[in-house]
């Protein structure tokens, strides 16, 4: 047998046999896909409810005004009708009522001599929570009404309504439950870089500083096996149980992304096999490159102890293109391609969002990280042939 | 044969060998002796290629340590200081492992693991993990893997350290075992009584520098006492710097 494929059987077979790192980072790869659906599903339930459901408040002095209490009426509201007491904020401090309307008994007397009405809307900004969307529709509804039935006046006594109003602005928003969806989603690639890196993160250090550790490096180091087989196989190693996370990952989210109730918000987002198999693509470079890496770092630290600390840290990299593109706002460009976890992730997303990705991009982020990759090899197996590794 | 000339070598200002010379033939066994910070540990890794030297040379069968290092690989078995075995394979796992990186041809290998389990009475605990086994069975396994793919030389540090009597017995007939079969073994060690019976050679360090090489006989005689001990004392501390 090539001793490289020894050196990969034997730290496949050391790293299956610690379940528990083994587990630890599988558990990343399963449970984080249910995360992200999770809050998937959270938000699209709130976001469904605030279309549809209707406006909850309490009303005092319904009987003098009829036409306001139809026209709320007809407009998807919940009406709770109450006696007129004598302070209405104490309903809401007993906790019987989060908003209250109360319309004065001279309303009839006031709106028949075109005197203007000021009606009380009583609400606990520090309390109530779901109450602030009630309160600014109520709010605008009132308002609304009050337009219409001043509009219809000033036009009965010959007046342009323009005349007191002469800007109006119309707000129109074109967000939609989907695009809410789509935002949870992009936090997709994040959490694909952080699975490809808890994936060898166990291996990378146990095979080097841990090896060093416990003293068996000394006696493989006396072995007739090149420094460049030995690190390719323990890198190769690493990089597997990297791959194996992200596709623990993938499935795990295909299976959680059926528990999405997409068709009602009226989107259909499925990831169906072809993507899978892209993503698998486009990230598996950066499984090499995260072993190399990790690699590298752990045979630069003096102890097991001291290269997880490293590493800990050196999990975040990955994540650092990412959010400096999306703080500093840079375009993807041809240049991002370049750089190792911020092409994988545009890629992703593309896909994720179903849009065209250009193949040319797909070749130029896998050669670039592949590139990298090499020379991150290379160094590793300097590291590896300077005597003072052992020590 | 191991053929060490004026080997020298530093770890930053410290001096650790300093100008050794020594031979170490086939079919003998040849101890190499000193008190702690001798520069034992430090020859032996110069042999196992683990490090190179500052100047000077070490030959196994003709190869250089330094320009023939692959050559010189093959040719050794390695037992370190603290046996280096991993804990997560079995015994015969951890013996395979190296059998596989010497590329011993696979029939060869099954037979020599076989043997060797049956020369070093592993048969009771071969296909067990290596996780809490005692540390005389952690020396047979580290000792089974250094044997594997029946190198010419044998380098053991300290390979007593930390044995009972019995595993000390089981190593001293393996040691008796292959140097029969005409192999060359070098094994370092700062407990003079263990030496007697086990090797044909001695070579005394003292302060990383060479004190004495030949027979047992010429070191009682050299040093004028039939007492081992003493004998070792004077001649490793003959003109040592705080003496």
């Amino acid at each position: 047998m090539n001793p490289f494929l020894t050196v990969l059987a034997k730290e496949c077979t050391d790293n299956i046999r610690d379940y528990r790192s083994v587990f630890s980072s599988l558990s990343v790869a399963l449970l984080g896909p249910l995360l992200v659906v999770g809050l998937l599903i959270f938000v699209l339930d709130k976001t469904l409810r605030d279309y549809e459901e209707p406006i909850a408040f309490t009303l005092i002095g319904a009987e003098h005004a009829p036409g306001l209490v139809a026209y709320l009426r007809a407009n998807n509201t919940q009406v709770d009708q109450r006696e007129p007491v004598e302070d209405p904020s104490t309903l809401i401090e007993l906790g019987e009522a989060e908003i209250i309307l109360v319309i004065q008994p001279n309303y009839g007397e006031r709106y028949t001599d075109g005197l203007q009405n000021q009606l009380a809307l009583f609400f606990d900004s520090s309390s109530y929570s779901s109450g602030r969307r009630d309160l600014a529709t109520l709010d605008r509804l009132i308002e609304r009404y009050s337009d219409t039935i001043g509009t219809l006046r000033l036009r009965y006594r010959g007046i342009q309504p323009g005349l007191i109003r002469p800007i109006q602005t119309r707000k129109i928003d074109v967000s939609s439950p989907a695009d809410r969806a789509l935002m949870i989603f992009s936090s997709i690639p994040y959490l694909l870089m952080l699975v490809i890196f808890t994936g060898c993160f166990y291996l990378a250090i146990d095979a080097t500083a841990g090896e060093r550790e416990r003293g068996s490096l000394e006696p493989l180091l006396t072995q007739p096996i090149s420094r460049f087989q030995l690190v390719l196989g323990k890198v190769i190693a690493a990089a597997a149980f990297s791959l194996l996370n992200l596709i623990v990952f993938l499935i795990s989210l295909y299976f959680a992304l059926q528990l999405v109730p997409f068709e009602s918000i009226g989107m259909s987002l499925e990831l169906n096999l072809l993507q899978l198999i892209m993503i698998i693509a486009i990230t598996s470079p950066l499984t090499l490159f995260a072993a190399s890496l990790l690699t590298i770092v752990s045979a630069f630290s003096k102890s097991y102890k001291e290269a997880q600390t490293y590493l800990s840290f050196v999990i975040i990299i990955p994540t650092l293109p990412l959010i400096i593109t999306q703080i500093v706002g840079i375009e993807p460009s041809l240049g991002s391609m370049f750089v190792p976890s911020l092409g994988q992730s545009i890629l992703i997303s593309q896909i994720i969002k179903g849009e065209a990705v250009s193949y040319i991009n797909i070749l130029l982020s896998v050669c670039a990280t592949l590139s990298i990759t090499l020379l991150l090899l290379i160094q590793a197996v300097k590291m590896y042939q300077r005597e003072q590794f052992v020590k | 044969m191991i053929k060490v000339t004026s080997l020298t070598k530093s770890y930053g200002l410290v001096s650790a060998v300093n100008d050794v010379s020594f031979e170490a033939a086939s079919g003998q066994v040849t101890a190499l002796l000193g008190p702690n910070g001798a520069g034992k540990s430090t020859i032996l890794r110069i042999l196992s290629t683990i490090i190179d030297p500052d100047t000077g040379s070490a030959t196994l069968g003709g190869f250089d340590v330094s320009t023939h290092t692959t050559d010189v690989r093959r040719q050794i078995g390695v037992l370190p200081h603290n046996t280096g075995i991993y804990d997560r394979l079995t015994a015969i796992e951890n013996i395979r492992y190296f059998g596989n990186l010497q590329q011993v041809e696979p029939t060869l290998l099954n037979r020599r693991v076989d043997e060797l389990v049956h020369l070093l009475d592993m048969g009771e605990f071969c296909n067990r993990r290596v996780s809490g086994f005692s540390q005389g069975q952690k020396m047979k396994v580290a000792l089974a893997r250094a044997l594997v793919h029946d190198p010419q030389y044998i380098l053991l540090d300290e390979p007593t350290n930390g044995l009972d009597v019995m595993a000390t017995r089981a190593l001293r007939k393996v040691i008796h075992n292959i140097k029969a079969a005409g192999k060359c073994i070098l094994f370092s060690s700062h407990v003079m009584q263990e030496v007697g019976n086990l090797c044909d050679h001695l070579v005394i360090l003292g302060h990383g520098r060479h004190k004495f090489s030949g027979t047992i006989e010429a070191l009682e005689e050299k040093s004028g006492t039939e007492d081992l001990e003493d004998a070792f004392i004077m001649i490793s501390s003959e003109g040592a710097p705080d003496q």
